[in-house]
């Protein structure tokens, strides 16, 4: 028993020193490798997998239903149909449009309460409650809210605005989507301001009161101080918000005309369509949404970085 | 011991009467009954796994507890469900096995199918049967009724038994309407004289699909003709025409038929909001459960058409290969009592109608089917079932979507 007294120490040492390695050092490359497997397999295997399963069933390889040549030939169909370039068009009109209103009123909201939310933690909690509502709901509120036999008509009417609830100009299921691109807009608002809120409250103001002491007014202030601050998060996250709205099939289902429908739709219908030659169309027509989504996704990250090498705050 | 070689001298005639006595079964076929005793027995003991959509609790809840039960202390058969999210893999599954020459003791031993799946199976010799006549209390049941006979445009030939029916019905707000176009022709005139007021949802929806079929059954002017095979030039012809009466009434529409409502869920929002008139359903019930939920008022109810309206029944089915085809019968047969229809039809616990014809029933249970509280807006079931159109072969029903897609809805 005393002989084995001073050897236990030894036994003791090796993992202390390893506790003291491990503060010192950064993990290994293989310790990073092995901790981003898990999440790594879930991403590349799952999302990856399914989009290659996509790519081949929309060109056409579908063993199950005895299709099974490759070909172009269904996204040649569709870019040949007049229909999918009018959805097409309509969807990029509705998304870029929900993008560029949800963004300029985003740095309005943002200038506004960078000096007030310091003081009100309040506005910034309730700037945070629009972000936990799912766009299925927004939807169906809006429909409540818009329509010629809701919320604001019945109240217009009741107010003298307009004489009756027909009169009531159709924002739900409409021409021009504004149903679809209030919605949106109120739901991306938030995202966009608490992105920019985070830089300028980072910022700081020394740097717009050393233009004050140069005699530099407003507009001046806001276009060489505050607009070059907050753009690299700002088009990021205005790209953000413009994929996520180009792919989103919520509201369009709910909001939308039957026809012409937004690309979302499009892929669902035929997705879900009873005619099995059908579906390798939708699949080419997630792939389509899916590349244009990647695109900002893309562009998004490269501005990012482009903005981080050149120190910008972020 | 004396006698008895005496015996059949004493009394010759008798002998032979008695003789002629026991040949009489062998010249005829057994009773049904006698049938339905065997089948009971060799029912005995099996286990039935009947494979189903399980997606609705309400449905699963009746068939593991109340059907489940009954059979088990009724004939010792213990019924096993197996919830499938489309019984259309089973079928494929079938289909596989029948190519690989499995004839005998299959997995599945009932199904639950109708329309599509019905043609496969029966197309492709899936299906065990007919039995459908070998039970009992298919005599309830009308199975001349056009709805009855046929599974989507498919003769059912006993090869599956009826089980519940779903058919649609006009909702409409007695307090705006009094007096209802009880026919689609009458509807027709309505909604030329009242635009704005009448919408359905956009096909390929499943009740905004059978509104367009109602439109073709009434141009082409006959039911009977898309049963079984039909004329396919009649067809197109027929389906051009209800196309142009479609085309023709959209500036009549709600939104002058720019866009349409996706679901009958927003319809019956429309409806209740006052912007539309009417709504309809696929469900006999629907508008007795929103009134119950509060949420169309209490003076709304439903009616039919005069010439009918289309009704689906459902059924449930034996694979060829199935290993306990008795008991499935069993089970089969237990579905269609008046008991088992009975309880299937409360509200509280499914509220799925009945396919048993209300005047072929004891008085009692005519009674008790009759005090079935169904809810303000619900009609009896002898209106339903004197109005029951058939559905056309899903052929037709797919042709008119894509029709009404390519010109209705696209030629605005």
């Amino acid at each position: 028993m005393a002989a084995e007294g001073p050897e236990s120490p030894v036994i003791v040492r090796p993992a202390t020193q390893r506790g003291v390695a491990r503060d010192r050092q950064p993990p290994s490359r293989l310790t990073h490798l092995l901790l981003l497997t898990p999440a790594l397999l879930v991403v590349v295997g799952l999302f990856g997998g399914g989009l290659l399963m996509g790519l081949m069933q929309s060109l056409g390889h579908i063993p199950a239903a005895g299709l099974q040549e490759l070909s172009l030939g269904h996204f040649k169909g569709l870019f040949s149909d007049p229909d999918f370039v009018g959805s097409l068009n309509l969807t990029l009109y509705i998304a870029a449009t929900a993008t560029l209103i949800a963004t300029l009123l985003s740095v309005g909201l943002a200038l506004v309460l960078v000096t007030l939310a310091r003081r009100h933690r309040l506005l910034t909690f309730l700037l945070q409650i629009p972000l936990t509502v799912p766009h299925l709901v927004v939807a169906v509120a809006m429909i409540f809210l818009l329509t010629p036999a809701g919320l604001f008509a019945r109240l217009a009417v009741q107010l003298g605005l307009v004489d009756s609830i027909q009169a009531f100009p159709l924002l739900v299921n409409d021409r021009w989507g504004v149903g679809m691109i209030i919605a949106y807009v109120w739901k991306e608002v938030p995202f966009i301001t608490l992105m920019i809120l985070s830089v300028l409250q980072t910022a700081g103001i020394e740097l717009l009161e050393v233009g004050r002491t140069l005699k530099a007014g407003p507009w001046q202030r806001f276009r060489y101080i505050t607009l070059p601050t907050i753009f690299p998060s700002l088009s990021a996250a205005a790209l953000i918000v413009f994929a996520y709205t180009f792919g989103a099939f919520e509201i369009p289902f709910l909001m939308g005309r039957t026809y012409p429908m937004l690309l979302p739709v499009w892929a669902y219908r035929s997705y879900s369509d009873v005619d099995l030659m059908a579906r390798p169309e939708g699949i080419a027509t997630g792939l389509v949404i899916a590349a244009v989504v990647s695109l900002a996704i893309v562009l998004a990250h490269a501005i990012l970085s482009y903005a981080r090498r050149r120190g910008a705050v972020l | 011991m004396k006698t008895s070689p005496r015996r059949p001298t004493r009394y010759p005639c008798l002998q032979i009467l008695i003789l002629l006595f026991l040949l009489i079964p062998l010249f005829t076929t057994p009773s049904l009954a006698d049938n339905w005793q065997k089948t009971l027995a060799a029912a005995k003991g099996q286990t039935v796994d009947w494979f189903m959509w399980g997606g609705s609790p309400a449905v699963n809840a009746y068939v593991n507890g109340y059907v489940a039960d009954a059979l088990a202390a009724r004939y010792d058969v213990k019924l096993r469900q197996v919830p499938v999210k489309d019984i259309a893999e089973i079928v494929s599954k079938l289909l596989v096995e029948k190519q690989a020459g499995k004839n005998r003791d299959g997995k599945v031993d009932l199904m639950w199918i109708n329309g599509e799946n019905f043609r496969t199976c029966k197309r492709h010799g899936l299906l065990h049967g007919p039995f459908a006549h070998q039970l009992p209390n298919l005599k309830y049941v009308d199975t001349e009724k056009p709805a009855v006979k046929n599974d989507f445009g498919e003769p059912v030939e006993g090869l599956e038994s009826p089980w519940g029916s779903a058919q649609v019905v006009m909702i409409y707000d007695t307090a705006r309407t009094p007096e209802p176009p009880r026919s689609v022709a009458a509807l027709i005139d309505w909604i030329r004289a009242h635009p704005g007021r009448f919408a359905y949802p956009a096909p390929p929806d499943f009740t905004g699909s059978v509104f367009v079929r109602h439109l073709f059954y009434h141009v082409a002017g006959s039911v009977d003709a898309w049963q079984g095979d039909f004329d396919r030039q009649a067809f197109a012809k027929a389906a051009d025409n209800t196309y142009a009466l479609l085309r023709e009434l959209a500036p009549a529409l709600w939104r002058q038929g720019s866009t349409y409502p996706e679901s009958p869920v927003r319809m019956a929002q429309l409806f209740a909001d006052g912007e539309i008139d009417f709504s309809f359903s696929y469900h006999q019930a629907e508008a007795s459960k929103k009134i119950h939920d509060g949420l169309f008022p209490d003076t709304v109810r439903t009616y039919v058409f005069d010439e009918g309206t289309i009704a689906n029944t459902h059924f449930v089915a034996i694979p060829f290969n199935a290993a306990d085809t008795a008991g499935a019968k069993v089970v089969a047969n237990f579905l269609l009592s008046p008991e088992a229809q009975l309880k299937k039809a409360d509200p509280a616990v499914w509220g799925d109608f009945p396919v048993l014809e209300a005047g072929r029933l004891p008085e009692e249970w005519q009674q008790k089917f009759a005090a079935l509280e169904r809810g303000p807006a619900t009609l009896p079931d002898a209106v339903l079932q004197g109005h029951q159109l058939p559905e056309p072969p899903s052929e037709i029903l797919i042709e008119l979507e894509k029709g009404w897609q390519r010109k209705v809805l696209k030629a605005q």
